[in-house]
């Protein structure tokens, strides 16, 4: 079937699924996941073998005549919007259903489809100036997402930083694109790696991206908008929106020539952001603060792979290059696949008990055993551990990073640290879900919320399944995202297209299985053992206390601490501490926030000075005449000083 | 020609000074009315020896506004109001006169230093011009009261005339006529306002006009 007659389906879907979101949850439903379904098959079509899609037009608007393109690149981020957008929509309607609040459901409709067509917009067009349109209503249908509960005042600043940091960005996107329009002559998109002189335009297009795709000094905007969102727009922001930044970085360092120092720079920020990210993530309580700081993580390890990338690119066709890149493109699809499941997860633990502190929660494994399962599943993935998908794609990334370093003669020294601090932010990841997942499952119920939890419904747990599935798959069964990754890197760089496996993928995936396989068999064994013997429980030892209480379990905070106290230079914890006094003391107090240290101690008080000096400059403007004349007559008389003094120059 | 010219610029100039150190508004007002009648007659020295009857018809309207139509208007609306005939500096009188002073000298001084025609070198315009401009700012600046403004624009006006005066050539007249009557307008309403301010705040000094100020 014909590429563009499906994607134009996909869009008349997502289209009509914004009117149909206004009154008809039934209808819109199925035409979100109609359409995403109809985009899947045209960027699978893509991925699959089918010729690049490319389709211009005589219509123009904005004075510019349409081009829409889907290569291997934007199919391969299609893909992950279509399944994203199609499980999200099934999740929201028992997660933010009508029957709790009509109009925040009426909205999350609309703008679910409206972001799911902007998001296909930028990924399809090829267009600079309509590239910048569908960039700023993606930009904008964000927003309305991240405040669909707006009534909260923290959910309102979450909004408003978001807004703030996404429009700096887009302010370096335009001076990206009308600087690449001006060197260019003409606003359309395509390879153009012959011009040098565009290289230096890789910086502007490297902030602007780079702030939507949130990795280390740029991320203030992500763990506020993703912890404070409804859990299925956090699933989409991190597991997809973000990825759109770093479409557009791997898109335009593919089509643009790229300085020579670029993939020092991006490697140095993805180790920074990947060591950094999980450092903060484990300190946290919040459990959606932990997973969206995760997500500043894998975006560095992706930023890794793009880095090995560029430098391979810019030292000749080297194969570690290649598959680096390869990493880096399927660990876009497998963070999107875990984070939108583990997004998901905890969207049905604070559905259950209506937090999403940690410390309030435990022993939800009991009640809630689906959730727990697959929040656990999609926490092996997220650590990189075999046998599911992460530790794929990371090992990939590896592979290019040892090559570049065992292969060339002049090795890039950089690949050195960033293996080391690849390999540390992995194991800071093990620890940070360990955290995550012993804290809320396992244990004894800390409150009285967590203890009356309940199990999500189907309609939950679907999509979920479903994320999962992809999640063991491509863990499984790595050859068959081979071909699909390999087309998308070809797009990246023609030069660069080995149809083939790369034998080591075809023994990993023979390993992975042995090891699943053998993971299954002795969990089948244990179960049944315990079945013939019965289980037997009992308390645990409690010291001796004569009445103890859920309260006295390990913490989050008590299991991270000295692994946290190793950043504390930057975290820099805030904490309150008012210890037990007297014989019979009442209250003791141990309070401790981790603040987000970018925003509060760095960019906060340089926005204070700023706002500091413009009062002071309001205070001028007082209303009285006499002193508005002086300032301007201070003003002709300093001009005409300019331009005497510039003349007798 | 040129002797005369400077003469009466230079007899502009003193009133500049009159206008900066006087404590009463009559007065202020006087001596900006009698500058407007010396620069009036401007044209007719400059232009002597093809005079026609558009200079001649600009002179005679200048003379008439600035000598009769505005001081008479302004005296009116001080009359009507009721103002307090001392004026109130922010800028005392003798910073005020040694500011004029200062400004007419660094003026001359300015005006060595420009390249200009050499027709005008010798003249005492361009400083003149610049000297009134400087005046009408700081009676702008250093004085309270609306009536003191007024001055204030009109002198400044009668420096921007001055200048205009160097373009007599190649500047239509109707350029000057426009600004004057834009200025005969403003005074007009300033006379109405003015009235409206006494009646409704007991007062006419502007800086209690601040809390509209956003």
């Amino acid at each position: 079937m014909n590429i563009g007659l499906l994607l134009s389906l996909a869009g008349l879907a997502s289209l009509a699924g914004v009117l149909a979101g206004v009154r008809w949850p039934r209808l819109w439903l199925a035409l979100t996941v109609g359409g995403a379904l109809t985009a899947l098959g045209a960027a699978l079509a893509v991925l699959l073998g089918a010729a690049a899609w490319n389709w211009q037009s005589e219509f123009s608007v904005g004075g510019e005549p349409l081009h829409f393109r889907l290569d291997g690149l934007s199919a391969l981020f299609l893909v992950l919007v279509a399944v994203v957008g199609g499980a999200g929509a099934i999740y929201a309607r028992e997660y933010w259903p009508d029957a709790h609040s009509p109009s925040a459901a009426r909205r999350s409709r609309i703008w679910w489809s409206a972001f799911v067509l902007s998001m296909g917009l930028v990924l399809t067009v090829s267009n600079g100036l309509h590239f910048l349109m569908a960039w700023e209503i993606f930009a904008l249908c964000g927003y309305f997402l991240i405040t669909l509960d707006g009534e909260r005042s923290g959910v309102r600043a979450a909004g408003w930083l978001y807004l703030v940091a996404s429009h700096a960005g887009t302010m370096a996107l335009f001076a990206f694109f009308t600087a690449l329009a001006s060197l260019t002559g003409g606003w359309d998109l395509g390879p153009m790696r012959d011009q040098a002189g565009l290289a230096p335009l890789f910086w502007l297009a490297l902030f602007g991206f780079g702030m939507k795709a949130g990795f280390f000094p740029l991320h203030i905007w992500l763990p506020s908008a993703h912890a404070k969102s409804p859990s299925h727009v956090s699933a989409i922001m991190s597991g997809v929106a973000i990825k759109m930044g770093l479409y557009g970085i791997v898109r335009f360092s593919g089509w643009l020539p790229v300085p020579a120092a670029a993939g020092w720079v991006v490697i140095g920020l993805g180790a920074v952001s990947a060591l950094l990210g999980i450092a903060f993530a484990f300190a946290q309580n919040d459990v959606k603060r932990l997973l969206a700081y995760c997500s500043v993580e894998n975006m560095g390890v992706i930023m890794i792979g793009v880095g090995v990338a560029l430098l391979a690119s810019v030292r000749g066709h080297a194969l570690w290059g290649q598959l680096a890149l390869a990493g880096a493109l399927l660990h876009v699809w497998n963070h999107g696949a875990f984070k939108s499941l583990l997004f998901f997860g905890s969207g049905s633990i604070l559905h259950a008990t209506g937090t999403r502190e940690m410390s309030r929660l435990g022993g939800l494994a009991r009640t809630m055993p689906w959730t727990a399962g697959l929040f656990a599943l999609g926490s092996i993935a997220a650590a990189g551990l075999p046998p599911l998908n992460g530790f794929i794609s990371e090992w990939l990334i590896y592979l290019g990073l040892f090559d570049t370093v065992t292969t060339e003669a002049n090795p890039p020294w950089i690949a050195i640290p960033a293996v080391v601090l690849l390999a540390t932010a992995g194991a800071l990841a093990l620890a940070a879900f360990a955290k995550a997942c012993s804290t809320i499952f396992l244990g004894a119920p800390r409150t009285k919320a967590a203890s009356h939890a309940h199990e999500c419904g189907n309609w939950m747990r679907g999509p979920m399944l479903a994320l999962a599935g992809v999640c063991a798959l491509a863990g499984l069964a790595p050859f068959l995202f081979w071909p699909a990754i390999s087309r998308a890197v070809a797009a990246w760089n023609p030069a660069w297209t080995a149809a083939e496996i790369p034998a080591p993928l075809m023994t990993l995936g023979a390993a992975q299985m042995i090891l699943a396989m053998v993971v299954t068999l002795a969990a089948a064994w244990l179960g049944r053992q315990a079945r013939a013997n019965g289980l037997q429980r009992r308390p645990t030892w409690d010291c001796g206390y004569a009445a103890p209480t859920a309260r006295i379990q390990y913490t989050g905070g008590s299991f991270a601490g000295i692994a946290s106290s190793w950043f504390g230079w930057v975290l820099q914890p805030e904490r309150k501490l008012r210890r037990p006094r007297g014989y019979f003391p009442t209250e003791a107090i141990r309070l401790e926030r981790v603040p987000e240290t970018v925003l509060e101690r760095v960019i906060a008080p340089v926005a204070e000075r700023v706002m500091w000096l413009s009062n002071a400059a309001r205070r001028r403007q007082h209303g009285r005449l006499q002193f508005y004349i002086l300032y301007l007559v201070a003003g002709l008389v300093a001009l005409g000083l300019l331009v005497i003094l510039g003349g007798l120059r | 020609m040129n002797g005369t010219v400077n003469l009466v610029i230079g007899l502009a100039m003193g009133l500049n000074l009159l206008a900066l150190g006087s404590s009463r508004l009559p007065t202020l007002i006087r001596a900006m009315s009698l500058q407007g009648v010396v620069l009036g007659v401007m044209p007719l020295l400059i232009e002597h020896e093809r005079l026609n009857w558009q200079i001649l018809a600009v002179a005679v309207a200048t003379m008439a506004g600035k000598g009769v139509l505005i001081p008479s208007l302004l005296q009116r609306a001080m009359r009507a109001a009721n103002i307090d005939r001392e004026m109130e500096p922010f800028i005392g009188f003798v910073p005020s006169l040694l500011l004029g002073a200062g400004g007419t000298i660094g003026a001359v001084a300015l005006a060595q230093e420009l390249p200009l025609l050499p027709e005008h070198a010798g003249s005492l315009l361009v400083p003149g011009a610049m000297a009134s401009m400087l005046t009408g700012f700081i009676l702008l600046i250093g004085r309270a009261k609306a009536i003191s403004q007024v001055c204030g624009y009109l002198i400044l006006e009668n420096g921007i005339y001055l200048f205009g005066l160097l373009l007599i050539h190649s500047t239509p007249l109707l350029v000057e006529s426009g600004i004057l009557l834009d200025l005969t307008v403003g005074v007009f309403v300033i006379g109405i306002i003015v009235d409206r301010i006494q009646r409704a705040f007991d007062s006419l000094d502007t800086r209690k006009l601040t809390t509209l100020h956003e």
